[in-house]
């Protein structure tokens, strides 16, 4: 069976002043439907390029990005738009929740974008602040959170699509070791749930310990491509459980009656 | 995405930047305003010119001349040339059947016909025919005569034999003069406000409505001495209103039916033994036109007809126009400039929200939002400057147009309430002879706000595509990349 994400011969270059720069060479993957894949590497080696190119976010060099029998390198920016809203999601390390809106209106977003009417899309985004222990804060600004909090905005704005494939991009890069825990355990857990093919950026290996299939990048090149044995990341997904379980919650109870009509 | 959800994004953002928002506003405001106060001048003048030429005139009236023969000098030799057209009944007729043309009549005044209308006792009172104007009589009420007292003539109403109807002019009983004074004597003679001793007004000597009127026509001594005459009564149906504009003949003329008229003209010739050719054609004729503005093709039609010989009030509404036009094109040329400043701004500030918001469109684009979106959402947001400034523009132009138009009571007010003197000749200079309602400087109809509005909002748009193409070619990636 071929696999939801598939690369085939992916180089990219990069045009550094009058220098090329090899930044992704002859990359081929697959990951499963259904599988939590942690991308693993140095800084600078490539991983964070290769993640861009999954999500079609940059066109390659060569070689040929194909998602659900999709070629993503032939589309033009319009149609990988509409891919985008209809298929995927994305978590950013910096949250990149919009500024100006509220929690509820940042998950609400894509959503809007697939024109989905505003009671409804609100309705769903409170739902999805609910199962992100947020919705208490679903009328809050971004500056009015903690990163932690900011985080799981953003991860309820991927979920609330309910995509195919989510791309997170060193999520945790920002948040003390305990709220990375804590952050990675709900990924963790709602992609399973829900059956997303889940494709991680991330240099902690203990996060990266915790996945169906870990892809570890050397010098823009494929180092290894392991797809761990059951017991092993049974073992460390139940460490992270138990680590995510004793921390204190890092937000106070809610401090407004829950409306969302259910 | 929703047209609605798009509309609110705009928005929001919009208010985001409250300060800078109003500034850009406060420049389309300007401009807009400039241009519905500038062009209400115009609009206002045009008006003002108008009303000024329907007192020289009927405004809707086409007169034609001619119809006979002329004879012209050419290189030397005399020619006689035919008018391209004649101007007899077919001619009319014809006339009458062209779009536009409500109704046309001849004014015709019968200066061969020799002959005297007689009233009083012993026919004492007499005046000449000079007066009589031959007229079709369903044309005068659509030429826009009309009447004190009585009815209009009617071609078709049988009054009796020997009797020919008229309508008169209000004064006309001063045409009459007294026959048993001498030729030099003041006493021959009454005119209108003409009073006795006791400064008491004295009345014609005949009263035209009550009177018994009778026309004679007669014909010159023969060489026998021999004068032939013969006679009709004048039965007045009608008084028509004076209105000078369309013929001082309304004053104190007597109207007649064309064809008794004609009749009469008959009857001379009899009379005369004159045998030659009877004369068909008419020196004037008048063509009421239903609407101002098409006069003028109204004009072009009557010269391809052949009648080359027209004159309309209009010739010089268009060079008063054309006048107009010239200042109005100037004004809005500055008040364009303007407007094209604050469009400028527009651009500026957009580009300005672009640079602010990279990040955002960045997110926006990587959570699956169009392009189409971007670009609407940044146009509607420089639409929104525009229409914003637009609306608040026209409004502020209204208040200022009427401020104009009631400038001499507010100054005079001034002068009344802090007792200051003001030389209101030396601010409004000749406006300030017409005081009150008749001074009206600026006209703003709703059609120059509609403009005004549109085009303010267009420039908006418009000035806000290039910014729009630049937010909607952010590279998602670049966007976000850098913390």
């Amino acid at each position: 069976m071929a696999g939801i994400i598939r690369t085939e011969g992916l180089r990219k270059v990069y045009a550094v002043g009058k220098e090329r720069v090899v930044a992704l060479n002859n990359i081929s993957i697959e990951v499963e439907k259904g599988e939590f894949c942690c991308i693993v590497g140095q800084s600078g080696s490539g991983k964070s390029t290769l993640l861009n190119q999954l999500a079609g976010l940059e066109k390659p060099t060569r070689g040929k990005v194909i998602i659900g029998g999709h070629e993503l390198s032939a589309m033009n920016e319009n149609e990988l738009a509409r891919f985008r809203q209809a298929h995927l999601g994305f978590i950013f390390q910096s949250y990149n929740l919009l500024p100006t809106m509220t929690a509820a209106e940042n998950v609400a977003l894509p959503l809007m974008f697939k024109g989905v009417d505003k009671r409804t899309r609100i309705r769903r985004a409170r739902q999805e602040l609910k199962t992100m222990g947020l919705l208490g804060r679903a009328g809050h600004l971004p500056t009015e959170m903690s990163g932690g909090q900011q985080q799981r905005v953003g991860i309820a704005r991927a979920f609330v699509t309910r995509p195919k494939i989510i791309f997170a991009d060193e999520p945790t890069g920002n948040l003390d070791s305990a709220t990375s825990k804590q952050v990675l355990h709900r990924m963790l857990t709602l992609s399973k749930e829900e059956g997303i093919t889940f494709v991680m950026v991330t240099h902690e290996p203990s996060l990266a310990a915790c996945a169906d299939r870990i892809i570890t990048i050397l010098d823009g090149k494929v180092q290894s491509d392991v797809v761990q044995a059951e017991d092993v990341k049974q073992k460390a997904r139940d460490a992270l459980m138990a680590d995510s379980k004793t921390d204190t919650p890092a937000e106070p109870v809610a401090a407004r009656p829950a409306a969302a009509p259910a | 995405m929703k047209i609605s959800d798009l509309a609110a994004l705009s928005l929001r953002n919009l208010g985001r930047r409250k300060g800078r928002t109003a500034l850009t506003v406060v420049g389309i405001v300007l401009g807009t305003c400039l241009i519905v106060v500038l062009i209400s001048l115009g609009i206002a003048q045009n008006q003002n010119y108008d009303k000024m030429l329907s007192e020289w005139g009927d405004l809707t009236q086409i007169q034609i001349w001619g119809g006979s023969s002329y004879t012209v000098m050419m290189n030397g030799n005399v020619v006689t040339e035919n008018q391209p057209a004649q101007l007899n009944d077919e001619g009319i007729a014809a006339i009458c059947a062209l779009d536009h043309v409500v109704a046309a009549t001849p004014q015709y005044n019968p200066y061969s016909l020799n002959g005297r209308i007689y009233a009083g006792k012993g026919d004492r009172y007499e005046t000449n025919i000079y007066n009589i104007y031959g007229l079709y009589p369903e044309a005068m009420e659509p030429m826009g005569f009309t009447l004190q007292s009585g009815e209009w003539l009617s071609d078709d109403a049988s009054y009796g034999k020997k009797v020919i109807p008229v309508l008169v002019g209000p004064y006309a009983g001063y045409n009459f003069e007294d026959t048993r004074r001498s030729y030099d004597s003041p006493k021959r003679y009454r005119w209108q406000g003409q009073t006795d001793a006791n400064g008491n007004e004295l009345p014609p000597f005949v009263d035209i409505e009550k009177d018994t009127l009778t026309l004679t026509l007669q014909s010159y001594e023969d060489e026998n001495g021999n004068v032939k005459s013969k006679s009709w009564e004048l039965k007045v149906v009608g008084v028509m209103n004076e209105d000078t504009a369309k013929g001082w003949w309304t004053q104190s003329g007597f109207v007649m039916r064309l064809k008794d008229l004609r009749m009469l003209e008959e009857e001379y010739r009899e009379l005369t033994g004159d045998k030659s050719e009877a004369r068909t054609n008419y020196d004037e004729v008048y063509v009421k036109v239903d609407d101002m503005d098409n006069v003028d093709a109204v004009t072009e039609a009557l010269n391809d007809m052949g009648f080359t010989d027209t004159y309309s009030i209009s010739d010089q509404r268009e060079q008063m126009q054309a006048q107009v036009a010239r200042n109005q094109m100037m004004l809005g040329g500055i008040a364009a400039i303007s407007l094209l400043v604050a469009a400028l701004n527009i651009a500026n500030t957009m580009t300005m929200a672009i640079y602010e918001r990279t990040r955002e469109i960045g997110i926006m684009k990587v959570l699956g939002c169009e392009l189409g979106t971007i670009r609407g959402q940044f146009l509607f947001e420089s639409g929104t400057l525009g229409f914003l400034g637009g609306v608040i523009g026209c409004t502020i132009g209204l208040g200022i147009s009427a401020l104009l138009n009631h400038l001499t009571d507010i100054l005079m007010w001034v002068q009344q309430t802090f007792g200051q003197n003001i030389d209101l000749y030396a601010i409004l200079g000749d406006s300030a002879y017409y005081m009150g309602e008749d001074n009206i400087l600026s006209v703003v109809p709703w059609w120059l706000l509609a403009l005004a509005l549109a085009f303010a909002t267009v420039i908006g748009l418009v000035f806000g595509v290039i910014p729009a193409n630049r937010a909607v070619k952010i590279s998602a990636l670049e966007a976000i990349r850098h913390d």
